[in-house]
């Protein structure tokens, strides 16, 4: 009776078995390229401002400061993006010859239309926050924050870009990537110093009303 | 090489395994259970600026300034105003509601015409205009205005108009502050009355709810915390004498049970033994009073008003011991009180030498006319529409062809509100001015909207009892809806249309003429700035001893049991309903379901033999209630107390049909003298249903 074997004649099993997983590891190959690299592309969509908006300009050149347009007003809220009617306090006519500056005094100054601005951090309607809370005044009690710092803290840094960032926008949620989760929130609010300090608690009804 | 099987199972299980340790399946998750927030239907913000503007309420009864927070053009929430002298940093559950009732359900959203039918169909204001010129100018001469705004100077243009197209039939919706204004013209006073509470430093109210319901409620409110600073003992004391233990009498330092009507009584009381004490006024007829008062024993107003005759000798003497003492008298809800009762009030002051002192009773100036053929305050003040509506039933005058209503609910607030309606219904063509679809509304034949307080611009001068004159506007803080009319340009075109002429062209300039009579500065106020004035009118008041002594008397009533309504602020009134958002005001066994509870001692419903939670059926010869019992002992004995504000018939859902009206049991009443009418005392009797 001819043997049966139960493996190749040759003898080469350990080749056989690594070419068996091979499958495995290029499904796990493919699903890490998946979700890793193409999933992201597929969840957000790219848009851009409506205007384009060099924050280098304003802060170098102009020496404008975050809070000269995101500033709080007399009662502690916050203005949040200046309006067209503010801008057009310095740009009621196009200042240098850059055709956009033309097209936004055209489009939104000469029209009193306001900029639909594409807010990179906007928080759902569940949410409440305050940034009179956390301004200068509160967070540089024990910090040494400048501004461009403290608000850089959650916002991304564009004081030196020339260029306003893409705006990623999720097809499902219409959140923008940047929207901060509760995770960033509690990174301060659930740091033992900081309760102590500042009794920010990170109860739930803190942020949510 | 050829994938089998085994080899594609492989691949599926390192696809699975790999799709594991990366963001897809946590991150579709969580987007999942974000996206399922922003479904379409879900309400969410509208972004926009904030901004405050300062104004104050038309539908508050105690006219309270406030703080409009606005986002955008769109008001979110009234705070209190610290700045206003009708507010200072208080605010009324009415005017906080205010935002919120722009949107209210009831709300009449374009004119509206009763159908042969009965129904109501929308109709164009062209329409509407042309229906309204047309009636009113076949009913001319006999036309009857009726408003529920006692401050505004609307008052002016719908008393020209009833003037000049009817018979001088313009008449206010009964309150306080016209038997008021009659008790001061009898005792030869001119002028308003007001008090000056915020610098007293001892306040004895007698019936009137000065912390809930009498006059600017809000603004005594203040001057009580101001007083009575946490902690520390009080810097002034507060006395309330009434038949429930109210909002007053919870806050006061004392609380006089008293049965309710016997007000004047008390306050004679008192004023006997004031007299006794050497008290003394100059009046030329302080002798006849005194012999009045000398009739007012300890002994007698105990029996009188179920008192206690030492507690009594103890406010007379604690008044007499403070250095600027005042006396309110008025009625436990707010209306139906007589003008005995406020002559009576008056008096006493008069003995505390409290007249146009600071701390004391203020005759305050009030404006002239601005509006052409327009009734002066005291005109107006001296009409009796409760009156004018029992003649009528009576068959003594005759029903007006047309009657027009400005944010006036008669249907509802009068007292016998169901005799008042038909009443109502013998006058063949009646119009609202209404910004809700009240009880009166679906009684009309055309329903005109009005904007709200918040959306118009409008006035407010002197509320009654407030201690100095003052004058302020309501100004438009959000945008009016397309289908509703400002009722002041309408009313002085409407004029127009009817050969009337007010002499004025426009509500804006009724409103800066009445300003520049007050002596205030309009740009200040459109700024929204309050004008105040410490100006006094002097007077040499008389006690009008023989009218106190005829309007004075207590009549025995009907039934075995006394009825005291309890007004609260937050409830509602005749003009405004429950605000949904104060349904929660409400407390459990003041209304269950539907279901209306009356509150007794426990003394009472023993002698009644019922407990907690029977029903019961009230009734006398005016009507009938049926309720569910609830034992509080802060009554007095054979009282039950009944919230008013509920059993609408008309409204929203969060208020129709809820509960039972008080003033179904409010039988109307002739004051002897005066002639005024009176139902602040309502006999009852009370069976087990």
């Amino acid at each position: 009776m001819a043997d049966r074997h139960l493996h190749p004649a040759n003898g080469n099993s350990a080749s056989s078995q690594f070419g068996g997983a091979a499958p495995f590891f290029v499904g796990l190959v493919v699903a890490l390229i998946l979700g890793w690299w193409a999933f992201p592309q597929m969840l957000y969509s790219q848009k851009h401002q409506p205007v384009r908006f060099s924050h280098k300009v304003h802060m170098e050149g102009a020496g404008m400061e975050c809070s000269s347009c995101h500033f709080l007003r007399e009662d502690g809220s916050f203005a949040g993006l200046p309006t067209t009617e503010s801008c057009a306090e310095c740009h009621s006519e196009p200042l240098g010859s850059d055709p956009e500056e033309a097209r936004f005094i055209e489009e939104y100054v000469n029209t009193g239309k306001e900029v639909e601005w594409l807010v990179y951090q906007k928080q759902p309607d569940n949410v409440f926050f305050s940034h009179a809370a956390h301004s200068m005044n509160s967070c540089n009690t024990c910090h040494d924050f400048t501004e461009t710092e403290l608000c850089s803290t959650c916002h991304p840094n564009v004081a030196e870009t020339d260029e306003a960032p893409v705006y990623y926008e999720n097809k499902l949620t219409k959140y923008s990537k940047q929207t901060m989760k509760m995770w960033r929130c509690e990174e301060c609010h659930a740091h033992p110093e900081h309760y102590g300090t500042t009794r920010s608690s990170n109860a739930c009804y803190v942020c949510h009303k | 090489m050829a994938v089998d099987r085994r080899g594609f199972l492989k691949f599926v299980a390192g696809v699975s395994a790999g799709v594991m340790v990366t963001p897809i399946p946590w991150k579709l998750l969580d987007d999942a259970s974000i996206w399922t927030q922003n479904w379409p239907w879900i309400p969410s913000n509208v972004d926009g600026a904030t901004s405050y503007v300062s104004t104050v309420s038309k539908l508050c009864p105690s006219c309270v300034g406030m703080k409009v927070r606005l986002v955008g053009d769109r008001p979110v929430r009234i705070l209190p105003d610290e700045n206003h002298p009708l507010s200072k940093g208080g605010i009324s559950p009415l005017a906080v509601a205010e935002a919120q009732m722009l949107y209210s359900p009831a709300r009449v959203k374009r004119p509206l015409k009763r159908a042969a039918d009965g129904a109501y169909v929308a109709i164009s204001w062209e329409e509407a205009d042309a229906l309204l010129a047309e009636k009113l100018g076949a009913a001319k001469g006999s036309i009857a205005c009726v408003s529920g705004d006692e401050t505004g100077s609307i008052n002016e243009v719908l008393s020209s108009l009833a003037v000049q197209a009817g018979s001088g039939n313009f008449y206010l919706m009964p309150t306080e502050a016209q038997p008021a204004a009659k008790a001061l013209a009898a005792m030869g006073g001119k002028g308003q009355l007001g008090y000056d509470i915020e610098n007293s430093d001892y306040v004895l109210a007698i019936g009137a709810n000065v912390l809930e319901t009498w006059g600017p409620v809000i603004s005594t409110r203040a001057a009580y915390k101001a007083a009575r600073p946490h902690g520390e003992d009080p810097a002034v004391q507060f006395v309330f004498a009434g038949p429930v233990q109210n909002s007053t009498a919870a806050g006061a330092d004392q609380w006089v049970p008293i049965k309710a009507g016997t007000e004047g009584v008390f306050a004679l009381g008192i004023a006997h033994l004031l007299i006794k004490a050497g008290a003394t006024a100059d009046a030329a007829d302080f002798s006849a009073f005194k012999s009045l008062a000398e009739a007012y024993t300890p002994a007698k107003v105990a029996e009188i008003t179920g008192t206690n005759a030492d507690q009594l000798k103890a406010v007379a003497a604690a008044l007499l011991k403070a250095r600027t003492p005042l006396v309110v008298c008025g009625s436990d809800f707010g209306q139906g009180t007589g003008a005995g009762t406020v002559m009576a009030g008056i008096a006493v002051n008069m003995l505390l030498g409290g007249l146009n002192r600071k701390g004391g009773l203020k005759l305050l100036p009030v404006a002239e006319p601005v509006v052409s053929s327009a009734m002066s305050r005291a005109e107006m003040m001296d009409k009796d529409f409760v009156s004018y509506m029992s003649r009528i039933n009576a068959g003594k005058e005759k029903a007006p062809k047309a009657m027009v209503f400005y944010e006036a609910n008669p249907a509802y607030a009068l007292p016998q509100a169901t005799k008042m309606s038909e009443v109502l219904g013998q006058v063949s063509f009646k119009v609202t001015f209404t910004t809700f679809l009240d009880e009166t509304a679906m009684l009309c034949d055309l329903v005109l909207p009005v904007p709200m307080g918040l959306e118009r611009l409008d006035d407010v001068a002197t509320p009654y009892g407030y201690g100095q004159a003052l004058y302020c506007l309501a100004r438009p803080v959000a945008p009016m809806p397309a289908s509703v009319k400002p009722a002041g340009d309408y009313i002085v075109a409407l004029a127009g249309k009817l050969g009337c002429s007010l002499g004025v062209s426009s509500w804006e300039e009724v409103l800066q003429a009445k300003a520049k009579a007050m002596d205030a500065d309009w740009d200040s106020l459109m700024d929204g700035n309050v004008f105040t004035s410490d100006a006094t009118v002097s007077a040499n008041l008389s006690f009008a001893a023989d009218l106190l002594a005829k309007s004075v008397n207590v009549k025995a009533q009907e039934g075995n049991f006394a009825v005291a309504p309890v007004f609260k602020l937050g409830i509602g009134t005749a003009k405004t309903a429950i605000p949904p958002y104060n349904n929660k005001l409400i407390r459990r066994w003041e209304l269950q379901g539907n279901e209306l509870y009356v509150a007794m001692n426990g003394a009472t419903a023993r002698k009644l033999g019922v407990m907690m939670h029977d029903k019961i059926v009230i009734s006398n010869k005016s009507g009938s209630i049926n309720a569910r019992v609830n034992i509080f002992e802060g009554i007095m004995n054979d009282t039950i107390t009944v919230l008013m504000g509920l059993g609408h018939t008309a409204f929203d859902q969060f208020s129709k049909g809820k509960g039972e009206n008080v003033m179904q049991l409010l039988t109307v009443g002739f004051e002897a003298g005066t002639g005024l009418s009176v139902w602040n005392m309502a006999g009852v009797t009370i069976s087990k249903a």
